[in-house]
């Protein structure tokens, strides 16, 4: 099975090609706010690499989210659109689990992304990437007391020292969710996991 | 010849649109998808929340433009997208959606200026005939436009801030008129008089608008009657307003269209769906030997025929551009 797979919610870019959890290609850059001019052109570059053509694909894993609103909708977009367009499966991965991935140890993980006014978006995940609790959105308050000796706080910059990029393990992201069942393209969707402000104060005003 | 046929997509601001346009000129399918009522709750449109509606709507679109159409995507010779000006998070849905059909179907991909867009879903009504001069009225913008020949732009004039939909929108909710207030101001008018004070807006030589200062004559109106204990005459109030604001639209469009020599004009846009303002022109054409043309009323609001429309052209003048291509929230017509 032959999978692509596609991150653009998060500071780094991420185009990968997989036959089952072997890895063809992968290309991690950094997110220099320039992803919609160069999210497309790294999908043609991997292709061209691997020397596949892209309608040669199985499945798509696309990260839906939680992270940057426009960052995650540029990947769903353009996951979406193949997806529809090929008739190909896809499959929405967590960008909190993808984070949860960067660590090799036995302990429980709980990946966070900065959410700003001292909230986060984060989740609890075990060392076979099983989530514990739900992904969501939360102060860092309510987060903190769960953070224990057998816990392991995962941040975005949890690089690989050497290469100075996130050591995220798709193979395993791959391995967890290759029994998932595919998602109708129309229903691929970013999981933003916040509400927009104006839909906050609204209802605030309203209720 | 052989036809062409353009698939175009618009997303610039809350509608998600989809049309396969044949030669420039006639629409096989449209499917427009509006999110009016959404943002009605907020009194205008919330970027972020159109942003979020188009990506959840817009491969729906595409399938079912394709299935009205009963064409598929191997019969279409390119992909045409708005690119802007716009809303950003709305325009790059339709840009990232438009290269990704670009890449995976192997079409040629060709921008589209939005107001150019606007301009050509009057190719939809008839052939335009050049040379013309084109009034742009909408939500975001307020220009006069010499076309000498197809896609051949040049903006002789515009709003120097406010565009003249947006003054309609404003003042129609200092009037206590619901979101959007254009139509409902247009529809006042028809049964109001025009007895206020307001200043005519810009009355100049130059081909320039100004709508801010007419906008705040009227909330200063509104104000002072209200702590004077004065009942505000809405219907009054809305055609004289409109009144003013039409009057210089017209009289701009008019000396343009003598100065230039121009025997043809067009009016895009949202705002040219007003009846008042078709009325008008078609009065003042009619009078001068000019030949008007007007877009049909579901051309006026945003769609992605119009878009077809423009895109015919802009390929056939060999404009491309390539999968590093992005939206721009503001950009000169060219």
């Amino acid at each position: 099975m032959i999978s692509l797979f596609l991150d653009s919610a998060s500071t780094y870019m991420m185009v990968g090609i997989y036959r089952d959890t072997e890895e063809l290609y992968l290309k991690i850059e950094e997110n220099d706010n320039q992803l919609s001019e160069k999210l497309l052109p790294a999908v043609k570059k991997a292709f061209d690499t691997v020397g596949i053509p892209l309608s040669n694909i199985d499945r798509i894993y696309v990260v839906n989210g939680p992270g940057s609103f426009t960052g995650v909708r540029i990947g769903c977009s353009v996951a979406k659109t193949i997806a529809w367009a090929l008739k190909k499966e896809i499959i929405p991965i967590s960008e909190l689990e993808l984070l949860a991935s960067t660590d090799t140890g036995d302990q429980n993980k709980i990946p966070m992304i900065d959410a700003r006014h001292n909230s986060v978006y984060t989740g609890i995940y075990d060392a076979e990437l099983n989530s514990l609790m739900e992904d969501c959105y939360t102060s860092l308050d309510e987060i903190l007391p769960k953070i224990t000796e057998n816990t392991v706080v995962i941040s975005t910059d949890s690089y690989d020292f050497e290469t100075m990029l996130p050591k995220v393990n798709i193979p395993l992201i791959i391995e967890k969710h290759k029994q998932d069942t595919p998602v109708n393209p129309h229903g691929l969707n970013p999981n933003y996991l916040k509400r927009t402000e104006a839909e906050e104060k609204h209802d605030s005003n309203c209720g | 010849m052989k036809d062409t046929y353009i698939f175009a997509i618009e997303s610039s601001c809350d509608e998600t649109s989809a049309s396969i346009v044949k030669n420039g000129s006639v629409e096989i399918a449209t499917v427009v998808l509006s999110q009016m009522d959404i943002h009605a709750e907020y009194g205008g449109v919330v970027p972020e929340i159109a942003s979020r509606h188009h990506i959840e709507n817009v491969t729906m679109v595409l399938e079912e433009v394709l299935e009205k159409s009963n064409m598929s995507m191997d019969d279409i010779d390119a992909i045409a997208v708005t690119y802007g000006p716009g809303l950003i998070g709305s325009l790059l849905i339709g840009v990232q959606v438009a290269k990704t059909l670009s890449l995976v179907y192997n079409k040629p991909l060709v921008p589209v200026h939005h107001i150019a867009g606007h301009i050509y879903a009057n190719n939809l009504v008839k052939p335009m005939e050049f040379p013309l001069i084109a009034l742009v009225v909408s939500g975001g913008h307020t220009k006069l436009i010499y076309m000498k020949e197809d896609y051949s732009f040049e903006e002789i004039g515009g709003t120097l801030d406010d565009a003249v939909g947006e003054a309609y929108d404003k003042v129609a909710r200092v009037l206590g008129l619901p979101y959007p207030g254009g139509p409902m101001i247009d529809k006042l008018s028809l049964e109001g008089q025009d007895t206020y004070t307001l200043p005519i807006p810009l009355d100049d030589n130059s081909y320039n608008f100004s709508f801010s200062g007419l906008k705040s004559a009227v909330i200063n109106l509104v104000h002072n009657e209200k702590q004077r204990g004065n009942e505000i005459r809405i219907a009054d109030l809305a055609t004289t307003f409109q009144n003013r604001a039409i009057d210089v639209l017209t009289k701009k469009t008019m000396r343009a269209l003598k100065e230039y020599h121009v025997k043809h004009l067009i009016i895009a846009g949202g705002v040219s769906a007003n009846k008042i303002l078709r009325n008008r022109f078609q009065e003042l054409c009619l009078e001068n030997n000019i030949e008007l043309i007007v877009p049909k009323m579901k051309y006026c609001t945003d769609n992605a025929a119009m878009i077809g429309a423009a895109g015919y052209y802009a390929y056939k003048l060999g404009r491309r551009a390539g999968l590093d291509l992005n939206a721009k929230a503001t950009d000169s017509l060219k």
